[in-house]
């Protein structure tokens, strides 16, 4: 099936332009103005903004384990109707992603379903439990690039090192969630003024920078690629910017809350567990830091890190809820209306941290621009027009969202991968 | 005077200054008809208090218990250790439950730190926290102020002295919220380990790790419970060490003011936080707290129980 996209703005990383875009399920076949009307379905696109599909390097979609949360189809369509088309998903499940038939299992599963495409994160060391290396050769067979341990830290110096050592035989990209567990503790929000007057248990910033620094530390003695997942505070922003700039092979990412929620939010919230994330929120200084880091550059790509959570254990105690909350299908509309709106980035911006340069970090050549023979993965959205975030609207089975009520810019009208609409309208 | 339009007492940070004067007055009252020979008002008649304790505090929940029959309320007690609320159902799912049988007020001790301010989305009754994790202790506090009014006659102006594990305790918390709203200062005291980070910046704080410095400018002296098992968390190496520092013992007894009053929430761990050669000094006034405490239970139930919102 063909399918032509009709006077859209296309939005490169480095050009905006407008124009048609003809694609079939393999490949982008021309992008042009007045290409014919030849194709099987024609999407008029004038006054719309188009996008290559956007790339999420960190999302959680509990399965196997906890299918009741989100499973593989839900979280494709939590992902189309964010625009994702290629999402990457953490081993923190049950049984972990520590095999190759399991990691294989989740590829054919994203086969069959045909919605997005799911690529699994093998995990770095057996169970997760940070003792032992999994079999990296036979989970890059199975098809995974990036090996993560995430929502655990690898506390073992000398085992991280031997993982950043050996990944390098199978190209494979090392993930690192950056937590001082003992300093981090039982806490469930920055540590501060708020936890202090609240008696709630606390997390000091630093439990995230102290082991930014180590990983980085160890990334350069060893001359390694490593990746810091969700970065949240204004010192990891600084230890990564004088690592870029000292050209040690560190990328990063973080996720939308950091640019838009703070630690005054968890208080005015009263403590809804919905706020509670890992690593948790921080203060302005940190959201300031965040966005000029996506403005220059230190941070290369937002991802979601989506973590759907059922009704009943975010009714819990904001102090003892499991961390974080569902993202794929706000992640864009925040970008819009907390970066492209104030100018943090510019529309080039959203393709660049969405899309290219998560392409870039996987050595996805034909990926995260539109482009002859690029990779048939769309994004068309209406940027001025607004919706409201409702539990209602969301396609995860997880409702979990500190975004609930808000009023967001920007609107996903279609998402096409591989030549096929995976999502249409605005049915929010 | 103001009337009362606060539905729930959540917390001395939600209590403006005349509210908490309101406490205090309606308490006074009540501790008047405690002293008669008949010591039961019609107050709350055919009202229905449930004390929710998901936490064991058999002196708190039976001050509430004998405060609300005091009243003449009907008092339902549901005690629901941790264990039971791991087995699956949260603290929600119970209070949705009980709330089924209508309850006018719900007292409710929990374990979480600041997990009651969402609780009235699951019940109309009017919630009274009765310490709520590392949060709060609301009713301890008032009844510490109400002790302290009827000695020193004022609130006002006084140096107020925290001794102990404040990190940990709600108590502290809600007496530094208490007493700033009266234009007093607190003092915290207590090994560094002890005390929350920025805790200077919370606003009518001061912060000393030097008992011996600060003891004798204190109006009135709070000690606060040691809980042993610290000492396993690394936040003081030995009870001996701790007791040498920061102990009221004989010693600094005779250091402090003449008119200093010395407090504790209970239970004493005696020769811990007060040497027991001065047992005799400090426990009878501990003991008045626990009667003021009755007092100050009732008003706060009164105060609830029959606002017109
Ligand atoms: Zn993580």
């Amino acid at each position: 099936m063909k399918i032509l996209i009709k006077n859209g703005t296309i939005v490169n990383a480095d050009k905006i332009f407008e124009g048609d875009i003809l694609l079939s399920n393999s490949k982008i076949i021309s992008v042009g103005k007045n290409i014919p009307e030849s194709a099987d379905k024609v999407i008029d696109a004038k006054g719309k903004h188009v996008f290559p599909g956007f790339i999420d390097l960190h999302v959680h979609l509990r399965t196997p384990g906890r299918e009741d949360e989100e499973d593989f189809l839900s979280g494709s369509k939590a992902a189309a109707a964010g625009g994702f088309t290629k999402i990457f998903c953490m081993p923190n499940t049950n049984p972990a992603i520590d095999a190759e038939s399991i990691a294989q299992w989740i590829i054919d599963e994203s086969l069959r379903l045909g919605v997005v495409d799911i690529y699994p994160i093998g995990a770095i060391t057996k169970g997760r439990e940070g003792k032992e290396l999994t079999e990296f050769s036979a989970l890059k067979r199975a098809g995974c690039l990036m090996l993560s341990d995430d929502g655990a830290s690898v506390s073992d110096s000398l085992l991280l090192r031997r993982a950043l050592e050996y990944s390098q035989m199978e190209n494979l990209l090392i993930v690192s969630h950056c937590e001082d567990i003992r300093l981090s503790g039982k806490g469930a929000m920055r540590e501060g003024v708020i936890s202090s007057k609240y008696g709630i248990r606390a997390v000091p910033d630093i439990a995230e920078s102290l082991i930014v620094a180590r990983d980085i530390e160890l990334a350069k003695y060893l001359n390694k690629r490593i990746h810091i997942a969700h970065v949240s505070t204004a010192k990891s922003v600084e230890i990564i910017e004088r690592a870029k700039k000292q050209g040690v092979k560190v990328t990063a990412e973080t996720a939308p809350h950091y640019f838009t929620l703070t630690v005054a939010d968890v208080e005015k919230s009263k403590f809804n567990s919905n706020f509670k994330v890992n690593p948790p929120l921080g203060d302005d200084k940190d959201v300031a830091a965040i966005k000029q880091a996506l403005g220059k550059g230190v941070i290369d790509c937002i991802a979601t890190d989506h973590a759907p959570h059922s009704q009943a254990e975010k009714e819990l105690p904001f102090d003892v809820a499991p961390f974080g909350f569902i993202g794929l299908e706000t992640a864009f509309s925040l970008t819009c209306t907390y970066l492209v709106k104030n100018k943090v980035i510019d529309l080039g911006g959203v393709t660049e941290k969405l899309s290219a340069n998560p392409a870039k970090i996987l050595g996805f050549k034909q990926c995260g621009k539109i482009e002859k023979d690029a990779d048939p993965s769309i994004v068309i959205a209406d940027l001025n027009k607004k919706w409201r975030v409702s539990a209602a609207g969301f396609h995860s089975k997880s409702k979990n969202s500190p975004f609930l009520g808000e009023e967001l810019l920007g609107v996903i009208e279609y998402t096409i991968h591989k030549g096929k609409v995976v999502y249409s309208g605005s049915n929010r | 005077m103001k009337e009362w339009t606060k539905q729930h007492i959540l917390g001395i940070k939600d209590l403006s200054r005349d509210e908490i004067e309101l406490v205090l007055s309606q308490a006074q009252a009540f501790k008047e008809i405690s002293q008669r020979e008949v010591k039961k008002v019609p107050a709350l008649r055919g009202k229905t208090v449930l004390n929710l304790f998901f936490e064991n505090s058999t002196r708190t929940r039976t001050s509430f218990e004998l405060a609300a029959k005091r009243l003449s309320a009907d008092v339902i007690n549901f005690s629901s250790s941790t264990s039971s609320l791991s087995k699956g159902e949260s603290a929600v799912d119970t209070v949705k439950t009980l709330n089924a049988y209508h309850p006018d007020i719900m007292v409710v001790r929990s374990v979480s730190s600041a997990c009651l301010y969402d609780f009235d989305k699951y019940t109309q009754a009017s919630i009274v926290n009765a310490g709520d994790g590392q949060n709060e202790h609301p009713t301890q506090a008032l009844l510490d102020m109400f002790t302290v009014k009827e000695i020193k006659g004022t609130l006002e102006g006084l140096n107020v002295l925290i001794v102990g594990d404040i990190r940990h305790s709600r108590v502290a918390r809600s007496n530094i919220f208490a007493f700033h709203k009266f234009s007093s200062q607190t003092t915290v005291c207590a090994p560094p380990t002890f005390i929350p980070y920025e805790f200077d910046k919370l606003g009518g704080v001061e912060v000393s790790y030097d008992l011996d410095e600060v003891i004798g400018k204190a109006d009135v002296i709070i000690m606060l419970r040691i809980q042993q098992e610290r000492q396993n968390s690394s936040f003081f190496p030995t009870i001996r060490e701790y007791v040498d520092k920061f102990a009221l013992t004989g010693a600094r007894l005779a250091k402090i003011k003449k008119d200093c009053i010395v407090l504790h929430p209970g239970p004493v761990n005696w020769d811990v936080e007060i040497s027991s050669a001065i047992k005799d000094k400090v426990h009878p006034l501990i003991l008045k707290q626990v009667e003021n405490g009755l007092a100050i239970r009732m008003a706060c139930l009164y105060l609830v129980g029959t606002n017109k919102r």
